[in-house]
């Protein structure tokens, strides 16, 4: 009894784990879909937004903007323009990666990709332990009291309601700009056949850039979150996260954004559920069986089209 | 002045020739059809017009433009659209979808050609919101070939577009082939189905390894005994 009445509370941590998972993974699953590779460096795209973030939110408070906390969050006004232009600035440096990089290689292999997208991971790593060290930053210092929600008795504290609110805003943006966008439907079709696309005149560099700039925007989204969820940064934050993210994109469906998003939260609950049964050092080690046991049975996921 | 030709055109996929010396020309406002046996070089000749292979010589001449190498993005935008045999939808996309795509380098409104497709193929019209993955062979070429129009194209190339139909459907799509001919789109159809396609082509042009065989008018090499025998079944 004393394990089942730790369920409900686990599943809120699963919620919000499951959230930064599903952030990082729609980006994962878009490069693949576009680009055809695995990007290793997905993780640290998501650390290099959240050091931006970090470094612009010392600036605006530097230039006097007001820091003071938003109602019942942690933090203020110059943190939450700090987070949107970091958004900005990750997609920037991804883009300029891409220019550099990427796209002289993208037509080679999708094995020379994937082995540079390891050196890109590597190298802005070391860049952010350059600049910041190898120490973790602090990046909320405040103390925050939990909420308990009447009733359930679950505990949940107005930074992590922000965390969810953020994560569902920003899937569904991301879910109209696919929908209901000239370029959100050029990119599906892209994702669909890139040579029929290119055969019907859609623009499939534009469509590339944009992906990039997406899939940027999201993981810096996801690394300034799981900033405020941990309340400090390391440079191996998204390096950490990367297994469990491709565990997610590999359950919804390689190459599927909604599936990235499904097995985001599927892999974020389990992960936070098994704690109450097994070690939390084997959370690895339950995205991992999980994504073993989907290639098993159903090589391309829950939403995966058979190919 | 012709509206696409063709002069000594050899092209294949990497060392492997597969069309030596093919010349050809198309009017205004004709139907052309290029049959020929499995391996003739057929899908060949198309990919090569549109620029997907490069000719190893010879030249292709558009609107009295040189496309000879020319990229297909650049090649879609001169007023020549292009429906491959497979994999010429896109299937997670909405019929509608697809047929947007197909005006994706249009910046202004284009409603009104979107009405128009939907005029030449109504079904699309009621299945609009449906994914094209979810259609059978003959929505989805009707899906292909509308998307292609999109743009209000000169020449329409088709490659077998009743491949893997049934009788019926196949029938349906080369009256539709006619329709679309009507509205003043000039056609270029590459088929097996050789007897249907010479039935409504203006003139006919009969490839064998690579090479012209026969040029007329499609009631002529219909009337043609040798043809007959080798390449219409008898």
């Amino acid at each position: 009894m004393q394990i089942l009445s730790r369920i409900p509370q686990l599943l809120i941590y699963g919620v919000i784990s499951g959230s930064i998972l599903s952030l990082g993974g729609i980006g994962v699953s878009l490069t693949y879909s576009i680009l055809g590779f695995a990007n290793f460096a997905h993780g640290d795209f998501m650390a290099l937004g959240a050091y931006i973030a970090l470094g612009l939110f010392t600036l605006t408070a530097g230039l006097g903007i007001p820091s003071t906390p938003l109602g019942p969050l942690s933090f203020g006004f110059g943190f939450i323009l700090s987070f949107i232009l970091a958004m900005g600035l990750t997609a920037l440096t991804v883009v300029l990666i891409d220019r550099f990089l990427f796209k002289r290689l993208r037509h080679t292999s999708s094995i020379i990709l994937m082995m540079s997208s390891i050196g890109v991971a590597l190298g802005l790593r070391n860049v952010l332990q350059f600049f910041w060290g190898p120490q973790p930053h602090y990046y909320i210092e405040k103390i925050q009291l939990a909420i308990v929600i009447p009733g359930v008795g679950v505990r949940i504290k107005p930074d992590q309601v922000f965390i969810i609110i953020a994560a569902i805003v920003s899937v569904g943006l991301v879910h109209y700009f696919l929908q209901h966008t000239k370029m959100g439907k050029a990119m599906r079709a892209t994702a669909d056949n890139m040579a029929l696309a290119r055969v019907t005149g859609i623009n499939t560099e534009r469509v590339i850039l944009w992906t990039w700039v997406i899939g940027a925007a999201l993981a810096a989204t996801a690394g300034i979150l799981a900033g405020i969820e941990n309340k400090f940064i390391t440079p191996e934050l998204g390096w950490q996260m990367l297994l469990s993210i491709f565990a997610s994109v590999v359950l919804g469906g390689l190459g599927n954004p909604y599936g990235a998003i499904l097995g985001g939260m599927i892999i974020g609950l389990s992960e936070e559920v098994s704690t109450a049964f097994i070690s939390t050092g084997y959370k690895p080690a339950v995205a991992f069986i999980i994504m073993i046991i989907m290639l098993l049975i159903k090589p391309t996921g829950l939403l995966g089209k058979r190919r | 002045m012709s509206l696409l030709t063709g002069e000594g055109i050899h092209s294949g996929y990497g060392d492997m020739e597969v069309l030596h010396d093919v010349s050809f020309r198309i009017e205004e406002k004709e139907i052309i059809s290029i049959i020929g046996p499995n391996g003739a070089g057929k899908s060949t000749l198309l990919k090569t017009i549109f620029g997907l292979l490069k000719p190893t010589k010879g030249s292709v001449t558009f609107k009295e433009n040189s496309i000879t190498g020319l990229a297909p993005d650049r090649i879609v935008r001169l007023g020549m659209a292009y429906v491959p045999q497979v994999e010429n939808v896109f299937p997670s996309l909405t019929a509608q979808e697809n047929l947007e795509m197909g005006a994706f380098i249009r910046k202004d409104d284009f409603s009104d050609r979107l009405e128009e497709v939907y005029e030449l193929f109504p079904l699309l019209k009621e299945r609009r919101r449906q994914r094209v993955g979810k259609m059978s062979g003959g929505e989805r070429q009707m899906v292909a070939m509308g998307r292609a129009l999109m743009l209000d194209p000169e020449l329409l190339m088709l490659d077998e577009p009743s491949a893997a139909l049934a009788p019926k459907l196949a029938e349906m799509i080369f009256e539709r082939i006619t329709a679309i001919n009507e509205t003043g789109v000039s056609i270029l159809i590459v088929e097996q189905n050789a007897k249907e396609s010479l039935k409504l082509a203006d003139r006919g042009y009969v490839l064998a390894s690579g090479q012209n065989r026969f040029e007329d008018t499609g009631e002529n090499l219909l009337a043609n005994e040798e043809i007959g025998q080798l390449y219409l079944g008898g």
